[in-house]
Order: structure tokens, then C-alpha cells, then sequence
């Protein structure tokens, strides 16, 4: 479970940066705008740091989050679940396992992983090097205590899930009817170096990195035991003196607002380079000027302001694509007793137009004017990042006007004198859009594709003419509000991108309620026990994603480059993915 | 006067049970709640929906209210959904950093508004009353955060003369070292706040010595031959001195409230931030106790300032 993300969330975090930064930017946008409408190159950015200057011994190196509000400060993998937490404590905190580019587990890292299908196990073998910052060696109690951290329902932790529930034993735990999980064992005992656990069921995903059935933390049982369930997630022990066994480790804390992390001279692996790391908040409308000024080492450059900053001296731009993106879905059903429902009768559900809406979308030309290509379309559900598992060969819908029209007509929606097609029944149609006002942009953006609708005959409507802020937009999403036609959301993926968890038909978060029976057998083959088999779960992944493209009930829309931008001095600072905690090789080569 | 403000403070009870039932019902009423956020591939919807239940957010709203009205009398807020702590903590730690800043601004205001007020009514018509009133105007009409963000940008990032975010270094120690960077911290936003909003005490002070200026006992006083200078401090400026010391409880309660905007662009975790937090992340045991806290506050404010009223001017007496 790697940092997986809420997409929604971020645009939570924005909404209120969009009212300071519209103004503080104003200067700097207008003369972007201008000149990136010219230019179509596609942008491109480095995923490491270049600096071929002899690092200085120590030094120390400062960190900006950008964040309108402060950070929680809940330092512990199974009970955070909030990115900002885990941005500050990425210095000390470090995943179990190490994995490659792709995701999947290699062994190197602070413990080993091996699969047995057979007898349906994982065994963990821990390091006997790793320590925690206390000295303390990390224990089989630890990676056992994580799991019951996250299942113990006193704890309250939104980590628990259904996925988890495939440990034999946890669900028991969980109800409170047991009080080990009987499917975790210890061979060596809780002071030994191995953990066993047994699955009801094996999942091709459980190779790889954030696939939900493996937990990749362990939290130090030594030093927690004595805090109860109820009160761990406000404990000081969580909160403001956390173990960790990764190469840094918490000094000084203000909540909130900063921390200063310093070598943990019980690391396992390389020693920590510098002597001091100091993050801090950033104020969204302030970030732009913090990167002019050099203020900080290292600090995420947002998309709205990359033009006005992208020509600062002394710095470096790194990047990298998340695993997530951004969707139009189209309502075509309910979510009823635990299952989505789809209604043939449903005004969208017409996969001409559906496609017709998809292709009348000028995605490239919107993102190019607002992002200057920072933003961009993508073909297909799975992000180009998942390697083999993205469809190379797909499309998506390229804007295609003539395309649009011509499929609507084939459909049936026939043209009247006001310029609007009506549905084939001969009936006025509208179609409501429900869009959230997170981005800065998002008005102008909506009023465009409503007029690119418009210029194929479809009448669209804002649904309660206006962008939704983030609460309600979820809130008539999730409840299948009669005001929504379509809505355009975002998500971010998991390491592991089996599409079970948003488009089964058991999925809630499966919004625009489709379901056939096509969709569920593509879906199960994904992660079946033949998919066990690379090439065959490859293959499964492609046909899904032609058939989502073919059915388009959900368009895929767009992905965003995560840029950030880095003082020359810092060395050894990556974005790649893979390896134990990239802080470990992280220099500064001037004072 | 005692029994007064017992009565006061009695019939603050039904109005403070009024107000709490509306914040409750309103807060209800925003869609969301603090589990919406929540939407990942990685978060099952039975947990959340098992969260949901066990916060108590599926009891009636009458359920709810009463169980929160209880807790609230023995001083218990809950816990923050957001922030996973218990509100009164939150609120605490805000509070000192809100103190702080309010104190400062309130300080700046007075000692820029005073004088200036002074100099426009003494010199009405002058120069240097149509400058102070032009500066009054250019500072009503300016919003603030255009002038928060370019004196961050000049002072914080350009010169570095301030600090750009956060309410104390991470690195301070000691008590001493530790309350001068907090008011280091403090200085650039609580001079812009004390530049920005002290028009209304500005406007209220002169035209309170123009008024005075006109009454029938300064005319006596000055056919008596007293001197000018006393005339002005003794006669005019005493008199003008009331309405702003009538204000006074209630700046006091509104600083309390926080500076949303002075907060918020330069990362000064404050009350004011925290309220907007908490209504955009539908952190409702947050949320109650500070627009309860702000309503008793108001109240307290109001009867604040007639207490001071009744004290500084002797025509007045509450009782």
C-alpha cells in the first residue's frame, strides 16, 4: 500500500489555494498563456538530479510542502492516511520491501518476500541488520503488530480493508472475536526474523508493490506495546518521537508546520549523506516566489505556476508522471444493495453518444493553452507508467468533430432548427456535466467543452449551473444524483493497477454504475489464478482496456507531469521509482 | 453594576443554546462529512462505512446534538476527524499562536489609528487631513491579500528580512529564544494588519473631535481663556475617546476570531485557518466548538464593552 493517493483530495487542497493564487499569479499567466499556444513540443523531464560536483560531508538541506493547511502529524504508516504526513516522514519512514521499476519486490530491501501458490503463503524474511532508530533490531513482533494496528478497530484506521481480510484470521481479529490473527505466524517467535502468512486466496497482483493484500510496514511493537489501541493514533510516541527505520531519523518537531530530521546512525544500509534535513510549510500562492528566490532545496513546482518559474537560475527541473488520471464518466445506473445497477433506459446510456461526446473533446488544445503541455491526454485507464500492462496501441478519443457528428446521426439524435440534436425519441435533450471547481482553470475549461458540444448539436447544462466544490460533487457522485449526466473526477492509482476496486460490479467507487457481463469476466480474468502467468495478466489488462475504450462509459482524459524543482547543489535526489528510500544517497556539494 | 452583568450573563444561556442548535443543524446541512475525502482505490467503502457508524454520523440529528451537547458540558469537543486529536487541544495550540498575532496587530492599530485620527479631526480640512483620509480610503479599498502577498514576496522572498511561513522556527530552543522567534514571526503580518484595519478607528476618532469641536462646553472653555492644548486633550479629545473604547470589546473578540487571510497566505496556523479547514473538510466536532466559542465570544465582547463604557464615561450606568 504505497502512498496511494485521493485525487479528489488534492483538488481539495487547492480549492483554496485557486483564490489567492488567481490573483498572485495573475501577472505571470497572461504573458504565459501567450506564448505556449505556439508551440506543440511535447514536454519532457529528467527524473533525477544532475550535479557532478564532489559532495561536501553533512550539510544540511531544506525541504518546502506545499499545503494550505497544516500537516497532521500522525507519523505512522498504518494509521496516516493523509500525503502530507507522508511527505514529512519519507526521510525516516521506509517501506518493508524493495522493488524494481516496475513495482514489483526484489529482495535487498529491509526484509524478503516469497510467494508460495501452493501452500498460499508469504514468507517474510527480515534483515538482521535493520534497526530501529533506537537501536532496537526490527523484530517479527513488528510487521505483526502493523497488521493489527490497522485491524484493531480501536485505532480507527481507514487502512483496513476488504483486500486485507484475504489474511486468514483478519476478519476475525477485526470483529473483535479473536485475539491474535491466527493466519500471521511466527516460527522463530515474536523476537525471531520470519513471519509467515497464509491467504485464503493468491492474487496475481501480490507481486507487486501496493497491491492491498501485503502490508509494507512495520511499526515497532517494542515501543508502542505499552500505549492502548484507542489512544495510540494521539500518543506522543506517534506524534512527536516516532521510531523509524530509515536513514533519518525525527529531532525536532514544530506541528504542523515543521520538522528537522537528522542521521539515524543505526541504518542498515549506506550511511545518511547529510546532517540535517528541515522541512516546512509552503502556502500555495507563495511557492512560485520561493522557487525565484532559491528559499528551499527542493519544493513541487504547481502546474498553474511552472511558466512564470521555469526560466529561475540555479535550479533544476526533475519530473515525473503519477499513477493517476483524470475521466469523464457517464451515468447509467444506480448503486442498489450493494451492487451497480444499470439502467438500459438511461439518457446516456447510447454508446454512440458516448463516443460522440468523448471525440468532440479538444483535451490537447485545452491542456497546451492552460498548461503549456504539462497536462496532457491520455489513450487509455491505465497510465503509460505500468509498462507492460498499458495498451500501447490505444487511441483514446482524438478530438475528431466530423466523427462526432457522424455518430450521433448513425444514432438517431437528428438535428433541429435550433441547432440541437434531439435524442432518438424525438425528445429535447440535455445533459447535465457535473464538474468540481478545484482548478484554477476549471471555469474557462467548462465553458470550452460546452461549447465544443454545442458545435455538434448537444445541449450540456453545469449540473446546478455552477462548478461543484469538492463535497458535493462526491457527495451527488457517490449517491447517483438524477442532476448528473456526466461528471469528470480523477483518481490515483496504487502501485498495483488491477481496475477490481473502481469499475467491478460490486465497486462503489465504480460511479457511473456500469456493469455487464463482459466487463466482469474482463475484470476477473485481471486477477485470476491464470493471470499468475505475466503474459497472460498482460493480455488481460489490453483486452480490458479495449473494451472500455470501445464501450466508453468512462473517457479517459488526462494526466498531469508532477514537476519539481531542485537547487543545483542537492545530488542524488531522484524521482525514479524502486530502491529503499532514496534519502540515503541524497548530498548537498555547497555549503 | 454586579447584578447587571449576572443578569447579562444569565441571559446569555438561552442565546448560546439557540446558537448551538443552529450551528449544529447548519453544519448537518453542508453536504459531505469527514469521511468524503476518504475515496481511495485503497480505502474499502465497508471501512469507511464502518467509520461512519461507529463516529455516530448515521444517528439522527437529535441523537447526535444531544450526545454532543452533553460531552461539550463536561468540556469535551471530541475528537477532530482531520486532525485524529481532541479538538480542545487543537483549539489551544491554535489559540496561542492566534493571541500572539492579535495582540501585536491590535497594538500596531492603535498606535497608527490614534494619533492619526487625532491629527485629521485637529486639522480638519487641511493637508494633513486629506492625506490621512486618502490613506484611509487606499486602505479600505485594497484587498488585503494582494498587499499580504506582495509584502511577502518583497520582504520574505526578495529581501529576506521576515521569515515566510510558520508561526516559530524549527530550530528555536530555549524559553527566550523561542518567544523572539515567534514574535519575529509575527512582525510582517501584524504591521500589514495594523496598516489595513485601522481606517474604521481612524474615522471614528476624527470625526468624533470635529463633532466635539463644535460643542457649546469647548466654546466655554475657550471664552474662559483656557489654554488650546488643554482645551483639545481635557475638552475635545476625551469625549472623542468614547465610541473607541466602546469598540474595543468587540476588536478584541473579532482578533480573536483570526486573520483568515493574513493566515493563510503566510502559513500562520491560526483560529481563522483552522475554522476554514474544518468547514472544507467537513470536520464538524472542529467546527461547532469554534463557531460556539466565536458566538460566546461575541457575546462576552458586547458585554465587555458596556462594562468599559459605563466605566469611562459617568452618563452612563448599566444598571
Amino acid at each position: 500500500m504505497k502512498k496511494a493517493t485521493i485525487a479528489g483530495l488534492v483538488t481539495l487542497a487547492s480549492v483554496l489555494a485557486v483564490t489567492l493564487t488567481a490573483c498572485g499569479n495573475s501577472s505571470s499567466s497572461s504573458s504565459s498563456s501567450s506564448s505556449s499556444s505556439t508551440s506543440t513540443k511535447k514536454l519532457s523531464f529528467p527524473d533525477t538530479v544532475k550535479n557532478d560536483k564532489t559532495a561536501i560531508s553533512g550539510g544540511s538541506l531544506t525541504m518546502g510542502l506545499i499545503t494550505d493547511t497544516p500537516f497532521k502529524g500522525i507519523f505512522n504508516e498504518e494509521l496516516s492516511d493523509d500525503n502530507n504526513d507522508s511527505t514529512v516522514m519519507q526521510f525516516g519512514s521506509e517501506s518493508l520491501f524493495k522493488t524494481d521499476s516496475d513495482y514489483k519486490f526484489v529482495d535487498g530491501g529491509a526484509a524478503n518476500l516469497k510467494l508460495d501458490q501452493k501452500a498460499k503463503t508469504a514468507t517474510i524474511t527480515i534483515n538482521p541488520n535493520v534497526k530501529w532508530s533506537d537501536g532496537q533490531p526490527l523484530t517479527a513482533d513488528d510487521i505483526v503488530y502493523a497488521y493489527k494496528i490497522i485491524a484493531n478497530p480501536a485505532t480507527k484506521s481507514s487502512r483496513y480493508t476488504d483486500s486485507l481480510a484475504n489474511i486468514v484470521g483478519m476478519a476475525e481479529y477485526n470483529a473483535g472475536k479473536a485475539n491474535e490473527i491466527s493466519g500471521i505466524q511466527t516460527p522463530d517467535g515474536g523476537t525471531g526474523k520470519t513471519v509467515i502468512l497464509h491467504f485464503k486466496q493468491m492474487k496475481p497482483g501480490m507481486i507487486k508493490s501496493g497491491n492491498g493484500y501485503i502490508w509494507e510496514s512495520a511499526a515497532p511493537y517494542h515501543y508502542l506495546k505499552d500505549v492502548p489501541f484507542k489512544s495510540l493514533v494521539s500518543s506522543d510516541k506517534i506524534r512527536k518521537t516516532p521510531l523509524f527505520f530509515g536513514p533519518y531519523q525525527l529531532s525536532k518537531l514544530v506541528a504542523g508546520q515543521s520538522a528537522v530530521w537528522v542521521p539515524n546512525k543505526y541504518y542498515y544500509g549506506a550511511k545518511p549523506k547529510l546532517s540535517k534535513i528541515t522541512i516546512s510549510t509552503v502556502t500555495p500562492s507563495t511557492a512560485a516566489q520561493a522557487i525565484k528566490s532559491k528559499s528551499y532545496d527542493i519544493l513541487g513546482v504547481q502546474n498553474a505556476q511552472y511558466a512564470s518559474v521555469k526560466n529561475t537560475k540555479g535550479v533544476q527541473f526533475i519530473g515525473q508522471i503519477p499513477l493517476s488520471y483524470s475521466y469523464l464518466g457517464f451515468k447509467v445506473g444506480k448503486f442498489e444493495k450493494g451492487k451497480n445497477v444499470e439502467d438500459p433506459n438511461a439518457k446516456m446510456n447510447n454508446v454512440k453518444l458516448r463516443q460522440a461526446i468523448a471525440y468532440a473533446m479538444n483535451i490537447d488544445q485545452v491542456q497546451q493553452k492552460f498548461t503549456g503541455g504539462l497536462t496532457f491526454r491520455i489513450p487509455t485507464l491505465i497510465p503509460a507508467q505500468f509498462g507492460d500492462y498499458f495498451d500501447k496501441s490505444a487511441k483514446g478519443f482524438p478530438y475528431n468533430i466530423a466523427k462526432a457528428n457522424k455518430l450521433l446521426d448513425e444514432a438517431g439524435y437528428k438535428k433541429g432548427k435550433d441547432g440541437y440534436r434531439t435524442d432518438p425519441k424525438g425528445k429535447k435533450l440535455t445533459i447535465h456535466l457535473a464538474m468540481m471547481s478545484g482548478n484554477v482553470n476549471a471555469a474557462a475549461i467548462s465553458k470550452n467543452y460546452i461549447q465544443q458540444w454545442k458545435s455538434i448539436g448537444l445541449r450540456v447544462e453545469l449540473t446546478s449551473g455552477k462548478l461543484l466544490e469538492f463535497n458535493s460533487f462526491y457527495d451527488k457522485v457517490q449517491n447517483d444524483s438524477k442532476d448528473i449526466d456526466m461528471f469528470m473526477g480523477a483518481w490515483s492509482l496504487s502501485s498495483e493497477p488491477s481496475p477490481n476496486d473502481l469499475y467491478s460490479a460490486g465497486a462503489p467507487f465504480n460511479f457511473t454504475r456500469m456493469n455487464t457481463t463482459e466487463q466482469s469476466k474482463l475484470l476477473a480474468d485481471i486477477d485470476s489464478a491464470a493471470s499468475f502467468n505475466e503474459q497472460h495478466r498482460i493480455a488481460a489488462f489490453k483486452k480490458w482496456q479495449e473494451y472500455m475504450n470501445k464501450e466508453a462509459y468512462v473517457v479517459p482524459m488526462t494526466n498531469s507531469w508532477s514537476v519539481t524543482a531542485v537547487n543545483d547543489r542537492v545530488k542524488g535526489y531522484t524521482l525514479k521509482v524502486g530502491g529503499p528510500n532514496v534519502w540515503a544517497d541524497v548530498a548537498v556539494t555547497s555549503k | 453594576m454586579w447584578k447587571t452583568i449576572l443578569r447579562r450573563v444569565i441571559l446569555m444561556i438561552p442565546q448560546i443554546i439557540i446558537l448551538s442548535l443552529f450551528i449544529f443543524l447548519l453544519a448537518k446541512m453542508m453536504p459531505g462529512d469527514p469521511f468524503t475525502g476518504l475515496i481511495t482505490p485503497n480505502t474499502s467503502p465497508s471501512q469507511i462505512a464502518k467509520l461512519r457508524q461507529e463516529a455516530g454520523l448515521n444517528n439522527p440529528w437529535y441523537v447526535q446534538y444531544v450526545s454532543w451537547v452533553g460531552r461539550a458540558f463536561h468540556g469535551d469537543f471530541g475528537m477532530s476527524y482531520a486532525m485524529q486529536r481532541p479538538v480542545t487541544e487543537i483549539i489551544g495550540e491554535r489559540a496561542v499562536n492566534t493571541l500572539y498575532l492579535a495582540i501585536l496587530s491590535v497594538i500596531i492599530t492603535y498606535v497608527i489609528a490614534i494619533p492619526f485620527g487625532v491629527w485629521a479631526g485637529r486639522y480638519e480640512g487641511t493637508w494633513i487631513d486629506t492625506s490621512i483620509q486618502f490613506y484611509n480610503f487606499i486602505s479600505m479599498s485594497t484587498p488585503s491579500f494582494v498587499v499580504y502577498l506582495l509584502a511577502i514576496a518583497a520582504f520574505g522572498f526578495g529581501l529576506k528580512w521576515f521569515p515566510t511561513s510558520g508561526s516559530v522556527s524549527v530550530s528555536a530552543s530555549g524559553f527566550f529564544g523561542i518567544i523572539a522567534s515567534r514574535i519575529y514571526h509575527i512582525i510582517l503580518p501584524s504591521i500589514l494588519i495594523g496598516i489595513l484595519t485601522n481606517a474604521s478607528t481612524v474615522q471614528y476618532l476624527r470625526s468624533g473631535i470635529v463633532d466635539n469641536k463644535l460643542e457649546d462646553y469647548v466654546k466655554t472653555a475657550r471664552s474662559k481663556g483656557v489654554p488650546e492644548r488643554v482645551v483639545f486633550n481635557r475638552h475635545i479629545l476625551r469625549n472623542s475617546l468614547l465610541p473607541i473604547a466602546a469598540f474595543f470589546g468587540n476588536v478584541i473578540t473579532g482578533l480573536l476570531g483570526g486573520a483568515i487571510f493574513a493566515e493563510t497566505i503566510f502559513s500562520y496556523p491560526g483560529m481563522g485557518k483552522l475554522f476554514i479547514d474544518s468547514v472544507n473538510g467537513r470536520d464538524y466536532s472542529v467546527m461547532t466548538a469554534l463557531v460556539l466559542l466565536y458566538g460566546i465570544l461575541t457575546l462576552l465582547g458586547n458585554l465587555l464593552s458596556d462594562i468599559i463604557m459605563s466605566i469611562v464615561d459617568p452618563r452612563i450606568r448599566i444598571d
